[in-house]
């Protein structure tokens, strides 16, 4: 093991070359090269190999060696067509309403139980318990809970006479997206909460106590207090839950299959649609190449959040 | 609402102070009715699943529903753990795919992820921020993206219909999360001990498995853990890679029994709570580790 390689001990000069410090510390790259090299394997050839496909004209079958070049006609296709207006727009919405709404019910939940009371650890796990339970044993069991004639959503609102009958939850193009985003906000509202307990902990009660001396109310001291202490992980939380919503999969494939009309297709239920049920693997590749890209933008916000608490670390 | 100023303890929480003597508090009400509503919006949904697999076929499809089981009965779960029956020789099946898939899973992504965990924590060989941040973004890209090219390469390495396809699949999307989870374990052992054990004659290797080691098994069992979930649950991928019955894990397995029986909705709940069993158990006995380490790399220290 090279002895130059811990953090504690002067850093190389930078004029040493790379080439020569790549070699000091070359023992260092084998304890990171498993999981490198797995990592390689596993994203490095897909993601060249969908920028490749892309751009050819593709055979309904497997068999791609009858892939023909056309240039930039899968994008336009894309670009041009209504369907994928719609899509955009509904990806939009279903991020955007699942992200916010989580992360509030999270930091609500947060505050409510920072304080002790008998019972508290009970609450949180059993709050939790959502999070870690299938997505795909979720998806069920709400469309069981959404029936259209024998569900129980709908049977308790009869029985609260705020309805004549059942309303009809995910085969209806107008309340499908929101009936959807309410399991998605019942998955996840959780994780936004165990992160900002975690946050509120880091909030200094000295100014708390200084504040309420000085009389400030409790909002005045959420606002200008425990807030701005969050900022740093709410930030976090916010990006893992965009990302991971903007990548939902699973509850609109189950529940709906994306429809009725399309009205509850996002971009990922939509590309898999078009690569495994139509077989259109090069409109499908290019949709995720402008998935990518997108993801690119998102991405570099991530590793930024990510790093700066990296940052503060080393520091500390 | 401003209180008068009193002296409390340094142990006491700020918001653990009784006020009710002050007569209404909004806000704890407030706390305390919001706390309310979210356990129901969590709990009813578990509930009706349990109260549905304790029903009949003809029991649970009323109008309006029978809000509790009037003749409770468990032949939905017989039915599903029977392996005399064809239904429950598959369930059984896909219980055991998922539990190897899992573990195998769980193993390896343990078992590469410490050493590189621990190299990002402490070594600063060029490229590091650039790999551990390369490794970082895989958890942006949604599966979607890798699907066709990985069925591929799964195909070309004769993988398809196998569950070493799904381990090799697992293993990378759990593997960014659990090295970031464990180099914040990491980052929090002072170096010092480590230094400590080389002055007296440990090696390195001998100064991480007897020093660092033991007072990272937290976030090892937290890794763990979260790799276990992931994998138990994932759908997409076993969806595309699997086609054989006889291969299929819970996830893909139970949307197969639900296509075949449309209308067994309390056979699909028995299904659904058995499947959610494992991993609700497995994290509430160790969530104190999940919940630790889950935080430990978002909050600084």
């Amino acid at each position: 093991m090279s002895a130059g390689s811990e953090t504690q001990t002067p850093a190389i000069p930078m004029q040493d070359g790379l080439a020569r410090r790549i070699w000091i510390h070359r023992a260092d790259y084998a304890y990171v090269m498993p999981a490198i090299l797995v990592m390689m394997i596993v994203i490095a050839y897909p993601v060249w190999y969908t920028v490749e496909l892309s751009f050819y004209q593709t055979p309904p079958s497997l068999q791609l060696r009858d892939k023909i070049f056309n240039g930039l006609d899968n994008y336009k296709a894309i670009l041009t067509s209504a369907v994928f207006w719609k899509v955009t727009w509904n990806t939009v919405v279903w991020t955007f309403a699942s992200t916010i709404i989580a992360f509030l019910l999270g930091l609500g939940c947060a505050l409510a139980l920072h304080r002790e009371f008998i019972g508290r650890g009970l609450l949180r796990a059993v709050l939790l318990i959502p999070w870690v339970v299938s997505a795909v044993a979720a998806s069920y069991v709400w469309k069981w809970l959404y029936h259209s004639d024998f569900g129980v959503i709908g049977a308790a609102l009869v029985g609260m006479g705020i309805t004549d009958k059942p309303p009809n939850f995910i085969d209806n193009v107008h309340t499908v997206l929101p009936s959807l985003i309410v399991v998605n906000i019942w998955r996840e509202f959780s994780f936004a909460m165990i992160m900002l307990m975690a946050g509120l902990q880091t909030v200094p009660d000295q100014l708390l106590r200084a504040a309420r001396v000085d009389g400030a109310n409790a909002w005045q001291r959420f606002w200008h207090i425990t807030f701005p202490h969050l900022r740093g992980v709410s930030m976090v939380t916010v990006l893992l839950l965009a990302v991971s919503n903007f990548n939902s999969f699973i509850i609109p494939w189950i529940m709906t299959g994306g429809g009725p009309s399309n009205a509850s297709h996002i971009w990922i239920t939509h590309i898999y649609e078009l690569a495994f049920g139509r077989q259109r693997w090069g409109v499908a590749s290019a949709y995720s190449v402008l998935l990518f890209l997108i993801l690119m933008v998102l991405g570099y916000f991530y590793v930024k959040a990510l790093s700066a608490g990296d940052d503060k670390r080393q520091g500390a | 609402m401003s209180d008068t100023p009193e002296i409390e303890s340094a142990t006491e929480t700020e918001f653990a102070r009784p006020r009710s003597r002050r007569g209404f508090d909004g806000w704890r009400w407030g706390g305390r009715l919001f706390l309310v509503m979210m356990l129901v919006y969590t709990v009813v949904p578990m509930a009706w699943m349990l109260l549905t697999s304790l029903k009949t076929g003809f029991a649970a499809m009323q109008f309006p529903p029978q809000w509790w089981p009037k003749e409770p009965t468990l032949v939905n779960y017989k039915k599903l753990l029977d392996p005399s029956n064809s239904v429950g020789q598959d369930f059984l099946h896909y219980l055991w795919n998922s539990l190897f898939v899992s573990t195998t899973t769980t193993l390896l992504a343990v078992l590469v992820a410490v050493p590189a965990a621990y190299a990002f924590s402490r070594f600063s060989f060029p490229g590091r921020r650039f790999l551990f941040f390369a490794v970082l973004l895989r958890n942006m890209f949604p599966a979607v993206i890798f699907l066709v090219p990985l069925f591929i390469l799964m195909r070309m390495l004769g993988l398809v219909n196998t569950h070493g396809s799904l381990i090799l699949t697992y293993l990378t999307f759990g593997l960014p999360l659990a090295i970031w989870l464990l180099k914040g374990f990491y980052d929090n052992i002072p170096i010092q001990l480590e230094q400590a054990a080389r002055i007296d004659g440990a090696t390195r290797f001998q100064a991480f498995i007897y020093v660092v080691m033991p007072l990272s098994t937290p976030g090892i069992i937290a890794t763990a853990i979260y790799s276990f979930i992931g994998a138990w649950n994932e759908y997409i991928y076993a969806y595309t890679f699997l086609s054989k019955n006889e291969q299929m894990t819970l996830p893909v397995g139970i949307q197969r029994f639900f296509s075949e029986n449309t209308t067994d909705w309390p056979g699909l709940m028995a299904a659904s709570f058995i499947m959610s069993v494992p991993v609700v158990v497995l994290f509430l006995v160790l969530q104190r580790y999940f919940v630790r380490a889950l935080t430990e790399g978002a909050v600084k220290h």
